[in-house]
């Protein structure tokens, strides 16, 4: 990837970042803190890496994106509304009466939404048939999963873990989108679960860590799956929760946001002066 | 009338593997619950399309849905309560929220693990299920209605639940295509209907003896399908008779005596006799006397009925 691309994809990065900054100007509230956090994980997956094609969402060999931490779907919404799956007037129904963006994903309502998350816990195992499926169709499919780091306290990921490498699945990778916060406070003093790398590797995955919010690793991690042949592979991506506000970055308080109209305009403000000076280079 | 007996997890296991042999969409999972549920011949002639994941009944739902996602049709088979109560939000949400076509099946249901406890009964199954929009359940009263519901429930596009027992289980009913949603009159009568599902059903039929020799004319109806509800057939019946118990090995509260009571507290109040396990945990011991002491053998369901229609 050229330096330009690189930009590029930066510049996209801080696009669907507006986008989800729409979305909270239509509902004045939404998980902002682990959406940035992921947002650049995201968008080399849709922008990047995937075989998609929005205008033949249920095309049979293409790639999956399962969003296992659920509550993240502003980011996911964000990158499906910039790749072209549907209108981006649908982002200002974000909150209101039967809204097809719910707070958590709904493949029902959504194009290019694979799995209905949100209880977490669940991704990881629905990931581990997909991609099972996918072998047994012999179709090149690879599966993405972004899971939170909080939500590797739930004991049916670790099922999911032994499962995944006891049937070498290594046409999976695992995001776990470490930016070391839960609605309570740190994941270290919540539930201690680090550290992860070791943890996955003990489970037989291939293990890598990365700054999540380094486009650069993302891209390269991503040129280089799987990892191991016949292990599936994980990605522990150190990330920055809020990644792109300056004033909300590490600060649990925007785990979930409750906006103000006044930081609501300097985020959009910080944002937009970002993307200006992307383009420049790009 | 009562045929020969079947051990109705072979029944079941082979039923699926004759299908999965000429219908490559289905893959059959095990949570260190393939063999003892039949699926040994298939292990051996398909070992590519059977995948063994151990103690982890919460994954292998997960991974049904995800299985399903691609066109395949799994088929998951392992102890009633483990793939019911305990991985409850994965079939909810992953198999009903999202729609998915995948095969769940419930073996040793009831109290047939009778000696093994109150954590070994399914006792809860039927209102666990029934909870979840869009799930179909299904309860077959003999080897036949197996083989014949293994076949619709994977012609069925949806998320399915089956119950089968463990206890040897008599032959019934002739052999016949499976249509979802529809019981079968299994006798004629005009004193009391009596609707009941599952293996328990053989020993209405035997109930039924007592009771043509004490002069009651009984009405029976099989429901090989629980959800949805054959309303139509024992709405008929309820009009005929007046009259209505509901046997099962269940609770007596949340199968299918509450299904039928709330249909007809919406269409036609009459008093109805709930005959089941009470909402309590279970005893242990030997199935048959299990059943006896909850009066669902033939004695008993004979007595019960006899009582509440004099």
């Amino acid at each position: 990837m050229t330096d330009k691309e690189l930009l590029a994809l930066k510049a996209k990065a801080t696009e669907c970042r507006l986008s989800v900054m729409r979305m909270l100007r239509a509902s004045h509230h939404g998980h902002i803190g682990g959406a940035f956090s992921a947002m650049d994980i995201v968008t080399a997956l849709y922008f990047y890496k995937m075989h998609i094609d929005p205008k033949n969402p249920k095309m049979e060999d293409r790639d999956r994106f399962i969003l296992s931490a659920g509550h993240k779907c502003l980011c996911q919404y964000a990158a499906l509304a910039e790749r072209g799956y549907f209108p981006k007037e649908v982002l200002d129904t974000y909150g209101s009466l039967d809204a097809v963006i719910p707070g958590h994903p709904n493949m029902h309502e959504l194009p290019g939404v694979e799995a209905n998350t949100g209880a977490l816990g669940h991704g990881l195992a629905i990931a581990n048939g997909m991609a099972l499926g996918a072998r047994l169709s012999c179709n090149g499919s690879r599966v993405y999963v972004v899971m939170g780091d909080g939500e590797l306290a739930e004991g049916s990921n670790w099922e999911a873990a032994a499962a995944a490498a006891h049937h070498k699945i290594d046409n999976l990778t695992l995001f776990v989108d470490n930016n070391g916060l839960q609605i309570s406070g740190k994941v270290t003093d919540v539930m201690n679960f680090m550290p992860v790398g070791e943890r996955f590797k003990a489970f037989g995955w291939a293990v890598e860590e990365i700054d999540g919010n380094d486009m650069a690793q993302i891209v390269d991690v991503l040129d280089r799956q799987p990892f191991v042949k016949g292990k599936p592979s994980c990605i522990v991506a150190h990330t920055v929760k809020s990644k792109g506000l300056s004033f909300a970055e590490g600060d649990v308080a925007f785990h979930y946001w409750k906006t103000t109209d006044e930081l609501m305009d300097r985020g959009e403000s910080e944002l937009k002066a970002l993307l200006e000076e992307q383009r420049k280079g790009a | 009338m009562i045929g020969n007996f079947e051990d109705p997890r072979k029944t079941f296991g082979k039923a699926v593997t004759d299908i999965a042999l000429q219908d490559e969409r289905v893959v059959l999972l095990s949570a260190d619950s393939g063999k003892s549920s039949g699926f040994g011949d298939f292990i051996k002639a398909s070992p590519d399309r059977y995948f063994e994941f151990g103690i982890m009944e919460q994954q292998v739902v997960g991974v049904a849905s995800g299985l399903a996602t691609t066109g395949k049709i799994p088929v998951f088979c392992a102890i009633a309560p483990f793939v019911t109560a305990r991985p409850f939000e994965m079939f909810r949400n992953d198999l009903g929220y999202m729609k998915q076509n995948a095969k769940i099946v419930g073996r040793n249901g009831g109290i047939t693990y009778s000696d093994l406890g109150s954590t070994h009964h399914s006792l809860d199954d039927y209102a666990l299920m029934k909870m979840i929009p869009g799930v179909v359940i299904i309860d077959p009263q003999d080897p036949n209605e197996i083989r014949s519901a293994v076949k619709a429930m994977i012609d069925y596009v949806g998320p399915v639940y089956m119950r089968i027992g463990n206890s040897a289980m008599p032959n019934i009913f002739e052999e016949e295509p499976f249509v979802i949603g529809k019981g079968r009159k299994v006798t004629e009568g005009t004193d009391v209907t009596i609707v009941s599902t599952g293996s328990v059903t053989a020993a209405v039929l035997q109930a039924n003896e007592l009771l043509k020799a004490n002069g009651i004319s009984a009405e029976i109806i099989g429901l090989p399908t629980i959800c949805p509800l054959d309303e139509e057939l024992i709405l008929a019946s309820v009009e005929k008779t007046g009259k209505i118990v509901t046997v099962e090995e269940h609770y007596v509260y949340g199968g299918i005596g509450t299904m039928i009571s709330d249909l007809l507290c919406r269409e036609y109040p009459r008093k109805v006799l709930k005959l089941g396990v009470p909402h309590d945990y279970a005893t242990n011991g030997p199935y048959n006397e299990i059943l006896a002491k909850y009066g669902l053998d033939a004695a008993g369901i004979a007595a019960s009925v006899t009582g509440f229609i004099k």
